[in-house]
């Protein structure tokens, strides 16, 4: 049988560790001994510690990346399966509760190196200008410290190292162009352009979305496969496992697989030390550190700052303020299913193709602040099944019948921005996890404005559903993304750390992930997360030693190091193949 | 484009009750067992597999040709919960030799203490929600027609899962203990994954399949690949004996717990 251009239907013969079919790396890596100091020690390789590891790493800093999962091969561990995909997902025990109770394992949380960045969707929307003073504006939510201006180049640059494919003009929030083309349509795209366009809205085609649409350097373009949140084994989406831990690895830093951080140490001087650890057979183990960097996402981010409490600190580390773990966040992300008379086939192109934020900003005639975007999705076989189950209550042979029309049906996600409030917040149970480790238990309730903001994006989605042509619209209530639960800000009593990420009350202890956003927009927050992480590398790599040695707080702006980029990554436009 | 439905290749065999089959929805009469029904014959997915990359193919030639053996139900529960499924997810159209598993799915599930990553927290961990709930749905066959579930002709058994769906169960005393909305969800989540992760599911419903390293190539009007089947629809009816085959759509409720957390009303 003839190998088609970007991969093997046979195995893989080599002994590398192959990061999509063309780009392989040498493994093992440098490995740091526990005894060693680093520099820094980042917890979690996901979306912001990937990135953080590279520009620390490349700027000469001795790092190590803790990550609780593997550190995958694409080829060997990756499958095109929705149920073969769970070990992608953070699937350890949570509790949920409240009054709306949250979701997690598939629906927000990843696990492995690449973290979140690995199962996205890709869709990558810039947050508005509005975003970072919601308060001000409103009256509601959260005010950042910082201003869409000071974001902006490292959204120019993420976009860039990514890259990100989309529309030559996008014309909401600040309008920009994207560098990489479009994606063509595929059914559901094509739904959402025909519903707006008949209503008058505006969309955007074929994007942003961080997936190739052409080749570049050593990865693929898309193949439109379909499974984007299954982990890309084409290598064409974008995680910092593809695009940001290959080069950190090869400027000496450290990814330590299997290594699950359970408390970070305090020492006497009030600074922090290192982080304890259990490897995957559970023995514990300590990794010395000048400073840590925390990176795990909006659960396990505050679950270990709260797992760290000790003497002096019995709220958790960082926790003066009583905010660690408040003011989570999640979007609502109602699934609108419209049935058409024609063929949809909804598996075929990424999930993640064309939107619109026409309803983003507030608008006075509603009778709620901010708003939502509208986006496509792509359900596989067994979302698409679940979803049949909540919106048409099907069961028996009556969700073997929806399930046969699966071609005639497409789905659009609205992206709704719910506000922080302080009972939204992750706490510790009592229960203890395979590792003895306390287990967070997370309270979500939805209060009025998002009640309403919800209702009025539903039926905005399946107004424009019906004026696709569909032939009947229902609705799978469910939400989407997780941030805040250590937020910064310019107010100790009020934040868990400043507008760098460094935690107000201790020196050298940082926090750069989701769990640092003030207020969420309904833009997808993983591009955000990753501008953060530059930025924030930007400046420990200009404050250099008195991180490791002062109490000092400089908060000037760095300058951006675009040289500290991944050379592959970005400045090229030009794609060769191998 | 319309067709008829699909044929079998031999007689109807003699264990088979006509009275659970679908049936032509044009004649009324029962469509016998085939090995693939839905609308696109001849679609395989599995004739595919040369295609595939490696991991996926073993992956899913290991799901199709190793079902895994009971561990985690006892004998007993096993039988309840096997009769149970064949209401969740009705299989009587399938040839027997193409029926897709699920009580074993969900036993190893079970068995290897593999969850979602979250739990209800009112909700007892998976394991003790299916043992309360086989107790639950045992006592609402007793309550309704005075014998256990195993022991129900099948439109009763039908019956009692349906009070379960709706939320309505006449014995309520077990549901206090776990929420009947969210024993409900996890039982259907794990019987579409068993079912809709088999390729023999795939044809049913004309889904391609894994397409890595070849591609997907005709992305608009729902065309199929080449190597894809285009639709051929037939009109039939649920089987007389059963009362899973209405749906109501639920797209009043805005949010995730009204819509799946349904609380029996005590008000009614």
């Amino acid at each position: 049988m003839k190998t088609p251009l970007f991969g093997s239907f046979k195995a893989p013969a080599t002994s590398r560790h192959a990061l999509g079919p063309m780009q392989q790396i040498d493994v093992p890596m440098r490995r740091f001994r526990d005894t060693d100091e680093v520099d820094y020690l980042i917890v979690g390789c996901g979306s912001a510690g990937g990135v953080l590891l590279q520009r620390l790493s490349r700027a000469g800093f001795r790092v190590v990346a803790l990550e609780a999962g593997p550190f995958w091969d694409t080829e060997r561990d990756w499958v095109s399966d929705e149920s073969g995909s769970h070990k992608l997902y953070w699937e350890d025990p949570r509790i949920t509760g409240g009054t709306d109770p949250l979701a997690f394992g598939a629906n927000n949380s990843g696990k492995g190196v690449g973290g979140g960045s690995v199962h996205w969707a890709a869709f990558t929307p810039r947050f508005h200008p509005s975003d970072f003073e919601v308060h001000t504006r409103d009256g509601l939510g959260a005010d950042w410290p910082i201003r869409y201006e000071t974001l902006h180049p490292y959204y120019e640059q993420l976009e860039l190292e990514m890259p990100v494919a989309g529309p030559a003009y996008f014309p909401w929030g600040h309008p920009h162009g994207y560098p990489y083309g479009p994606h063509p349509m595929g059914g559901v795209g094509n739904a959402l352009i025909k519903g707006c366009t008949s209503l008058g809205i505006p969309v955007s085609i074929g994007g942003p979305v961080a997936i190739l649409s052409g080749s570049r350097a050593e990865r693929p373009h898309c193949i439109y496969r379909g499974y984007c949140i299954q982990g890309c084994k084409v290598g064409a989406k974008a995680s910092t496992l593809i695009t940001h831990v290959p080069d950190a690895i090869a400027q000496g830093g450290e990814v330590r697989e299997y290594s699950m951080a359970h408390r970070i140490e305090l020492g006497k001087d009030g600074r922090v030390s290192g982080v304890h650890y259990f490897d995957r057979d559970g023995a514990s183990w300590f990794q010395r550190a000048k400073a840590v960097i925390v990176a795990g996402y909006a659960i396990e981010t505050p679950r270990l700052l709260l797992n760290s409490a000790c003497p002096g600190h019995e709220n958790g580390l960082a926790n003066s303020s009583d905010t660690v773990g408040r003011f989570l966040m999640a979007q609502a992300g109602n699934v609108i299913l419209g049935r058409f008379d024609d063929p949809v086939r909804m598996y075929k192109a990424p999930p993640a193709h064309a939107l619109t934020e026409q309803f983003y900003e507030t608008d006075p005639r509603n009778d709620f602040v901010r708003g939502f975007a509208i986006q496509t999705v792509g359900p596989l076989p067994i979302a698409f099944a679940r979803q049949m189950v909540s919106a048409k209550r099907a069961w028996g042979w009556g969700l073997r019948r929806e399930m046969m029309d699966y071609n005639h049906w497409a789905s659009l996600g609205l992206l709704g921005e719910i506000l922080p409030w302080p009972d939204n917040r992750v706490t510790l149970s009592q229960e203890r996890d395979q590792f003895g480790i306390r287990v967070p238990h997370i309270y979500f309730n939805l209060h009025d404005n998002d009640h309403k903001l919800i209702k009025a994006a539903k039926d905005k989605t399946m107004q424009v559903m019906h004026a696709a042509g569909a032939t009947e619209v229902v609705q799978e209530a469910r939400y989407a993304h997780l941030v805040g639960a250590a937020r910064m800000g310019s107010d100790p009593r009020t934040s868990v750390v400043d507008k760098f990420g460094r935690t107000h009350d201790i020196a050298n202890l940082f926090v750069c992930d989701g769990s640092i956003l003030p207020t969420q927009g309904s833009a997808n927050p993983g591009l955000t997360i990753q501008a953060l992480a530059a930025r924030t590398a930007d400046y420990l790599i200009a404050q250099g030693d008195t991180i490791f040695s002062s109490g000092k707080r400089d908060q000037t702006e760095p300058r951006m190091r675009k040289d500290l980029a991944p050379p592959d990554t970005w400045g090229h436009g030009v794609p060769y193949l191998k | 484009m319309s067709r008829q439905p699909p044929q079998s290749a031999g007689p109807l065999p003699p264990d088979v009750d006509v009275s659970l089959l679908p049936r032509d929805a044009r004649t009324g009469v029962a469509i016998v067992p085939s090995v693939q029904p839905g609308y696109y014959p001849g679609h395989s997915t599995l004739s595919q597999r040369p295609y595939w990359d490696k991991t996926t193919r073993d992956l899913v030639n290991d799901r199709v040709n190793h079902t895994p053996r009971i561990r985690h139900f006892s004998a007993e529960s096993a039988r309840f919960w096997r009769a149970v499924f064949d209401h969740i997810l009705p299989q009587t159209d399938r040839a027997s030799q193409r029926r897709i598993p699920i009580l074993e799915r969900v036993d190893d599930r079970l068995h290897n203490k593999r969850g979602e990553g979250f739990r209800y927290e009112n909700m007892p961990p998976d394991p003790e929600a299916y043992r309360l709930a086989e107790i639950a749905i045992n006592e609402e066959s007793q309550s309704r027609y005075s014998a256990g579930f195993i022991d129900l002709p099948h439109l009763q058994q039908d019956v009692v899962l349906k009070a379960i769906h709706d939320g309505k169960p006449a014995a309520k005393e077990f549901w206090k203990q776990m929420p009947i909305g969210r024993f409900w969800a996890l039982l259907m989540q794990d019987a579409v994954e068993a079912y809709y992760s088999h390729p023999w599911a795939w044809d049913e419903i004309g889904f391609g399949g894994p397409a890595y390293p070849r591609a997907y190539t005709r992305l608009e009007r729902g065309e199929p690949e080449p190597w894809e089947v285009e639709e051929q629809r037939y009109e039939w009816d649920a089987p007389r004996y059963c009362v899973s085959d209405a749906t109501e759509a639920t797209h009043h409720l805005h949010s995730e717990s009204r819509q799946n957390e349904f609380i029996p009303d005590e008000s009614k």
